[in-house]
């Protein structure tokens, strides 16, 4: 709507009387264009049509033949147990993601929104853990909870908390977990940055017009809280998803999938598929299942956006 | 309409803190419910902080205190640590690659999403609402569903184990979110200059050249920030691209530091600390356009 009225006039400054100016005129808009759509088409478009090719045919990664395969990788892949570990594996991180990350995320926003000094401070720690890279995360975590000398089972000693002690990293119960729990930390605070803007934006008038009406806390949250951060709750929780469905560095620096494939997530069997075990093949069919989910995923969240937004 | 709202907020702080001044004491104290708002806060903000401060801590142990884990305090730092870290897992080298890396496709970034977001907010064409969709489309093709042909694609471009080829998907993976910033910060933007501009005959990349760019500098450095941290902590086209590691960014430089056999916890975890020193410098300088900049992009 407002791009429109904002370009009207001056496309009637561009706009020449004669009609040969309208091609100058879409030249013109191309031309500014150009290295976006050259940049995208090449290593963006080209790739993931090539990824749908690749995966009906076998490649194992030097070879200048790949011959055609039909839908030999696609069986393969479905019968393939640790592919669909990792997918319900992957469940798993996004469930509590969604749930728990953005629960914390959520609450956390409105403490800080609600106090009257640090804001500021708080607001920087939160999200600190977000600008580290996937790397150093995972190099962290897996010394902090390394079963003898990782200083989580020492503090809990220390406190006398010993019963709840864990081989963290290496139960298979216990491993999926603590990645998960691991992810939260590294991601709530993206969440809680965009609650946090968006309870911002809240007119104080709603709430002052809910003290008059002696709303207690919860009628508040209930009544104009959650309904006002309705379009930054989907944009949070599709965003969460997204990042935990494609959850991979973090894993593969902390467990590398094991203990045996407990801790397995699509995108490293996808990577292990190709780069250690050279069947790029069915590594393609693998991403192809799982990209193509992902793509329908948002696309759906963007089509109920958008209608939200019309209606 | 920004002005007034502001007028009145002030109007109301200021009629508050009368009504407040008389009893100077009791605006100190903290209400009961304040009371437990920092308490709830600072415990996350420790479980935040947590794992870093243990990182510094650790990283200036020698190796029986820090496996002994009696102490959060070194009982005498051990500089030496980080010497031992930056020589041996060659951060310098890796450090200046991640710098490279990152600088040149942030500004390859800035460049071409700049003109494309300005073409799709203020110039008229055919194809315009065609190339908006294929730009949203575009940013929903997730990461698993291409690299492993970004891979085979850049072998075959020779650009496989290259800078030029890592630096090329980076600015690709940046474009889509970046031109969506760009063109909302540009349709925001009045745009009498340009009109004037334009009657003055300029044509529309002068105008964007020597106009609209100097103009746009918030809306850049939102997208330079966040391009900027994306780019500095990419991890798996790195994993894909490098069997070189004199090409290496630091995440991977961290990565087969950390499965060499030689290096000790400590030195780790020196190791890490000088890693992420340039991001936190980063990240507390920035901080502001990071939280525009992530508005920016999630929500408009």
């Amino acid at each position: 709507m407002t791009t429109q009225q904002i370009q009207v006039p001056v496309r009637r400054l561009f706009e020449a009387p004669h009609r040969r100016q309208s091609f100058r005129r879409n030249l013109i808009g191309w031309l500014f264009l150009a290295p976006a759509i050259l940049l995208i088409g090449v290593f963006t478009i080209t790739p993931f049509g090539q990824a749908i090719l690749l995966s009906f045919q076998s490649w194992d990664g030097v070879s200048p033949d790949t011959p055609w395969v039909g839908l030999a990788n696609y069986e393969f892949v479905f019968g393939d147990a640790i592919f669909w570990a990792s997918m319900r594996n992957v469940l798993v991180f996004a469930v509590a993601g969604f749930f728990l990350g953005n629960g914390i995320a959520l609450a956390m926003a409105i403490a800080v929104n609600n106090i009257t000094r640090g804001r500021t401070f708080f607001r920087t720690v939160f999200y600190l853990p977000g600008v580290l890279s996937v790397v150093v995360v995972g190099v962290l975590f897996s010394f902090i909870l390394a079963p003898r000398s990782g200083v989580l089972n020492r503090l809990l000693d220390m406190v006398g908390l010993d019963a709840l002690q864990q081989n963290w990293l290496g139960d298979p119960a216990i491993a999926l977990p603590t990645v998960a729990a691991v992810f939260i930390w590294f991601h709530w605070g993206f969440g809680f940055l965009l609650f946090l803007a968006g309870l911002q934006d809240i007119p104080k008038e709603l709430y002052e017009a809910a003290n008059l009406d002696g709303a207690n806390a919860w009628n508040k949250f209930r009544y104009v809280t959650w309904p006002q951060l309705a379009p930054v709750t989907s944009i949070v929780s599709l965003l969460t998803l997204l990042a935990a469905l494609q959850i991979f560095g973090t894993v593969q620096v902390l467990t590398n999938g094991g203990p045996g494939y407990h801790t397995m997530v699509p995108t490293l069997a996808i990577y292990n598929e190709a780069f250690v075990n050279y069947r790029y093949g069915s590594a393609a069919a693998m991403s192809v299942l799982f990209g193509g989910t992902l793509v329908v995923l948002s696309a759906l969240q963007l089509a109920i956006s958008a209608r939200r937004s019309r209606a | 309409m920004e002005g007034s709202t502001d007028m009145a907020t002030a109007e109301l702080s200021t009629t508050a803190r009368h009504s407040h001044s008389e009893p100077t004491k009791r605006r100190r104290r903290l209400r009961p419910d304040q009371i437990g708002l920092y308490g709830l806060l600072t415990v996350a903000a420790l479980t935040a902080l947590f794992p870093l401060l243990w990182m510094l801590s650790g990283s200036l142990q020698s190796l029986t205190e820090l496996l002994s884990n009696e102490t959060f305090i070194p009982s005498a730092p051990q500089w030496e640590n980080y010497v031992t870290a930056w020589v041996q897992g060659e951060l310098g080298m890796y450090l200046a690659n991640s710098l490279l890396y990152t600088g040149v496709a942030v500004l390859g970034i800035l460049v071409v999403s700049s003109l494309a977001g300005y073409a799709l907010a203020r110039l008229d064409f055919a194809g315009k609402s065609m190339f908006t969709f294929v730009i949203l489309a575009v940013m929903i093709i997730p990461a698993p569903a291409m690299f492993l042909a970004q891979y085979r694609l850049l072998i075959s471009l020779g650009l496989s184990n290259s800078r030029v080829g890592y630096i090329l998907i980076l600015i690709t993976a940046g474009i889509p979110m970046a031109t969506l910033i760009m063109r909302s910060f540009f349709a925001s933007q009045p745009k009498d200059l340009e009109e004037a501009a334009a009657l003055d005959g300029a044509s529309p990349l002068r105008i964007f050249a020597s106009v609209i760019l100097p103009l746009a500098r918030p809306g850049l450095a939102a997208v330079a920030v966040i391009q900027g941290l994306a780019a500095w902590n990419e991890y798996l086209m790195a994993l894909v691209i490098f069997d070189d590691n004199a090409l290496m960014p630091i995440q991977r430089g961290l990565t087969s530091f950390t499965s060499a056999e030689t290096p000790q916890q400590q030195v780790l975890l020196a190791a890490t600390a000088i890693s992420i020193v340039p991001v936190i410098i980063f990240y507390l300088l920035a901080q502001r356009h990071i939280v525009n900049g992530i508005g920016a992009g999630a929500i408009k």
